[in-house]
């Protein structure tokens, strides 16, 4: 069979997702994970009178160990499946491709499988941002 | 309503990160790495602090938040002591999160096994 067809058949046949649904679904979620997020800084504020800055980095710490444990349990690729971007563009997103890197490695053992695998996927991250930062702040700091 | 200003906020980064998602062939790891830099491009700009006060959560959420940390800490460490300052500030702010996430990781992958 030729390449062509054979990609007409795969297009005929694969499921098509509905973009539109699955954006306004993103936005949902998002949204609702922000007001999650705000509800428990304010929580924290109210009842521990910790400064703004303070909650607002222990929500983060929050939503952290919530998402670890449920990527632990094998729940959130179910959640993710279902509340799309909502859930991988938070801090939740970050925890879990750590998480789940370290899980997936960890039969080879504590140093060539968690120890060398465990920023396969966050690693870019860390490493994008740190560069970006540096130099921005570098060039803002001469200029200003 | 701060809550309203959250949701609308966050809602709004995450149908972006949908929309990349969709129309390009990007995986979630490059475009949380893309995030985090549109996240330090914006506090270098000044808009992340405006942001931060008019929606809280909202913008301390996403991932940008950690571009924003970076440069933070960066950028207010130059101000305060030069290069040394600079290269000391610039995980400084954002390092609460992220040793969670890796000691939270570490635990969870010895303690759990993957299911297939």
């Amino acid at each position: 069979m030729k390449l062509e067809n054979y990609k007409k058949i795969v297009d005929k046949n694969s499921k098509k997702e509905d973009k539109t649904k699955n954006v306004i679904i993103a936005f949902l979620s998002g949204g609702f994970m922000g007001v999650v997020g705000e509800a428990f800084a304010q929580l924290l504020e109210t009842f521990l009178y910790m400064p703004t800055h303070e909650a607002y980095m222990y929500t983060m710490i929050m939503l952290v160990i919530v998402s670890s444990i449920l990527t632990g349990l094998g729940f959130f690729d179910k959640i993710v499946s279902f509340f799309k971007c909502g859930l991988i563009v938070p801090t939740t997103g970050f925890a879990h491709a750590m998480t789940s890197a370290a899980m997936d490695h960890e039969s080879e053992g504590p140093i060539k499988g968690i120890g060398s695998n465990i920023f396969k996927m966050t690693g870019s991250i860390i490493l994008y941002g740190l560069v970006a930062a540096f130099f921005l702040a570098l060039i803002k700091g001469v200029i200003m | 309503m701060i809550y309203i200003h959250a949701f609308i906020v966050c809602g709004l980064i995450c149908a972006l990160g949908q929309i990349i998602l969709e129309n390009t062939k990007l995986t979630p790891g490059h475009l949380n790495a893309l995030l985090v830099i549109i996240g330090a491009l914006l506090s270098c700009f000044g808009i992340y602090d405006i942001l931060l006060s008019w929606s809280g959560a909202g913008a301390s959420v996403p991932i940008t938040n950690y571009g924003h940390l970076l440069f933070t800490g960066a950028y207010e460490g130059f101000l305060e002591d030069g290069i040394t300052g600079l290269l000391n500030g610039i995980m400084a702010t954002s390092s609460g999160g992220v040793a969670v996430t890796i000691i939270m990781a570490f635990i969870v992958s010895v303690f759990t096994k993957p299911q297939h």
